[in-house]
């Protein structure tokens, strides 16, 4: 046993430095993308057994134990369907435009940190790099609305880019407002400044932004309340009315890879990323990645209540809450944090 | 040369190679929307190529303010104009006589500054790498908020200007529509508001009830 | 620095790859059976009407140009917010005049009802 370790530890020194980095990498990419889809994969499992039981039905059952097989189900049902390309579409933008709304959702979390120094690549300006990935998911849109050569499809596309436009600069100035704490754009960096137990975290003194990121991550990502880009009794899906099997699975798989991204920015910037709560208690103070899945999970689940519980906005109040509400909102807060930044307000800005 | 320089080549030649190609593809697309599209490729391949060269900031600010938003902008134009190439193309003669100035004058300056440099005739001094440690960003933020701060509010000014000049061209009301007046809404508060009584005689003779 | 931007390169090329990937395997395991009907742009069952790239209301432009303006605030508070510290109250003083002219066009955009929606 000790030997074949052995034997192993002088073959990986062996490699050379680029073959190791290549293969490092592709362990990360691996350790990334599989755990993203299969999370993707039973978040809409518990999507939908969490809106069954607010709604008193008991949500999939059928497929394996207590219907924990479903996705499993699904996704080899939409494997067997047909891809219809529709006549008079481009083909090259009808195919690129899915892969261009997934290839954010999977690239942003390279530099995500999962526990201390856990992060795939610890780039300086994470968290701009995040911001300028997500801003790319609009292209997806416009594109799959104007390649279907569909009305419906160009008249969702453009409703959602308009909508995720004006979310995606209170988005903006929220985290601005956590980078003026921070003073920093580095992820692990930010965790880093919030250490201490809770009362330490971002989301006591920068309480609107987290209201203010939150909501716009929801609307962002095209989530009830927020879906008139899909809208299926007014626009019977928007953008993505054209696609079927397995192009309209890369979209629905976007999606939901961009919801648990953006749940866990939010566990980052506000609440603290792998921080434990109760910092300074042993055992159950130290950080771990953990304690990050369990935040994500909690902003997973609040979504999906949101989902249950509030009717769709109309398009007017969607366009009013995002630039009259939520950008005065984050600019107010700005000025407000710059006097506690003056003031030295502790614990955060000591 | 060692696979990290090899690589740094390698890789600075591609994305070279696809501001080039992709340059060419949005003057020869027919389509004005693939036009578009070859544009933010080519975008993209510059952003990359300012992250190797050090300018983590640029580079990915350039992504974030042209293809985030600029050039979703053009996308929307191109798009809802629903522009016919074939009339397009009409003014070709008549314009093209600008257009080789305009490029021969980008061309020449170009030229000239590279030119310069490499015969040292410019003299530019290299610009100091920040020891390693700092941040791109933080130094950027150092020298913009401090040493150039006029620079920095002109551009709040021109921003403004946008703002008004936007709104002045484009901005129209179309009377017949309704849209929802929460003002007007919040503003009712008796009765007499929003419900008229309207006295009715009684015309039911002889089957009075109460 | 640059070694972890190539690690982001090759991520963001994984991401491409992932969804390639999964549309290619739907395209070789389902069925290809084209057909007119099938083909033809969804209408509700109507049969499809003029061209269906339709003009748009010009408030979409105004959107994407205010997106632009406000873009560029953000792009400009980026720096500002990481280096605040070592700028001190200038750098302070600084952004709140810039916000304030910008602000200037906000409420001017407010009363002017760009932001209004109908």
């Amino acid at each position: 046993m000790q030997h074949f370790a052995g034997y192993f530890v002088s073959a990986w020194g062996a490699i050379p430095a680029w073959v190791q980095y290549l293969l490092f990498t592709l362990g990360k990419i691996l350790a990334i993308a599989v755990p993203v889809i299969l999370s993707v994969a039973y978040l809409t499992y518990a999507e939908r057994k969490v809106i069954g039981y607010m709604q008193s039905r008991i949500g999939p059952n059928r497929v394996g134990f207590r219907g924990l097989l479903q996705p499993f189900a699904d996704v080899i049902k939409l494997m067997m369907k047909e891809v219809v390309f529709p006549a008079n579409a481009n083909r090259y933008l009808f195919f690129i435009a899915p892969v261009l709304s997934m290839m954010p959702a999977i690239a942003a979390w390279v530099v995500v940190p999962f526990f201390p120094n856990g992060s795939a690549a610890n780039v300086n300006a994470g968290l701009l790099l995040i911001l300028a990935l997500t801003s790319l998911g609009i292209y997806g849109i416009i594109i799959s609305g104007w390649a279907s050569n569909s009305k419906y499809a160009f008249l969702g596309a453009m409703r959602s880019a308009a909508q995720m436009v004006a979310y995606e600069i209170a988005m903006g100035f929220a985290i601005v407002g956590v980078l003026m704490a921070a003073q920093t754009l580095n992820l692990g960096q930010i965790i880093q400044h919030q250490s201490g137990a809770f009362w330490h975290w971002y989301f006591i003194p920068l309480a609107p932004l987290v209201v203010v990121y939150f909501v716009s991550a929801v609307a962002e990502t095209n989530r009830l309340p927020f879906d008139v880009a899909e809208g299926e009794s007014e626009i019977v899906a928007g953008f993505h009315v054209e696609y079927s099997g397995m192009a309209f699975a890369v979209f629905f798989l976007a999606e939901y890879a961009n919801m648990i991204l953006v749940s866990a920015l939010a566990s980052i910037m506000f609440f603290g990323g792998w921080l434990s709560p109760f910092e300074g208690i042993p055992y159950i103070g130290a950080p771990s990645a953990g304690w990050l899945f369990l935040k994500i999970g909690i902003l997973l689940f609040l979504m999906l209540w949101f989902r249950a519980t509030f009717p769709r906005y109309r398009y007017d109040q969607i366009m009013r809450l995002g630039w009259k509400v939520f950008i005065p909102v984050t600019l107010v807060w700005i000025f407000v944090e710059g006097a506690f930044l003056i003031v030295h307000l502790p614990p955060w800005f000591s | 040369m060692s696979p990290g320089a090899i690589t740094y080549q390698a890789l600075f030649y591609l994305f070279a190679a696809g501001i080039v190609f992709s340059g060419l593809r949005v003057i020869t697309a027919r389509n004005p929307v693939h036009s578009a599209l070859f544009l933010v490729l080519a975008l993209v391949n510059a952003a990359i190529l300012w992250v190797q060269m050090g300018a983590e900031f640029l580079g990915i600010i350039l992504v974030l303010v042209y293809v985030g938003a600029v050039m979703v902008m053009f996308l929307f134009v191109v798009m809802m104009l629903d522009i016919n190439a074939a009339t397009m193309r009409k003014g070709m003669t008549r314009y093209a006589p600008l257009g080789l100035i305009i490029s021969g004058l980008i061309a020449a300056e170009i030229g000239w500054a590279l030119w310069g440099h490499y015969l040292g005739i410019a003299n530019t001094p290299h610009t100091a790498v920040a020891p390693a440690g700092i941040s791109n960003t933080e130094e950027l933020g150092r020298a913009l908020y401090t040493h150039y701060i006029y620079v920095f509010e002109i551009a709040a000014v021109i921003l403004l200007l946008g703002i008004i000049s936007a709104i002045v061209l484009t901005l129209r009301w179309r009377p017949n529509t309704r849209r929802q007046d929460i003002n007007q809404q919040l503003r009712v508060h008796k009765t007499s508001d929003h419900m008229r009584l309207v006295d009715l005689r009684d015309n039911s003779r002889g089957r009075k009830e109460s | 620095m640059l070694q972890n931007y190539l690690t982001v390169l090759i991520f963001i090329g994984a991401g491409i790859a992932i969804g390639a990937i999964l549309i290619v395997v739907g395209l070789l395991l389902a069925p290809h059976r084209p057909d007119d009907e099938k083909d033809s742009p969804y209408e509700c069952g109507f049969e499809p009407f003029d061209d269906s790239r339709l003009r748009f209301d010009i408030r979409y432009y105004l959107v994407a140009i205010l997106f632009i303006i406000f873009d560029l605030e953000i792009a400009f508070l980026f720096p500002w917010a990481v280096s605040l510290q070592k700028i001190g109250l200038t750098g302070l003083f600084a952004m709140a005049v810039f916000l304030a002219i910008l602000i200037v066009g906000f409420i001017y955009e407010w009363k002017r009802g760009a932001m209004e929606w109908e």
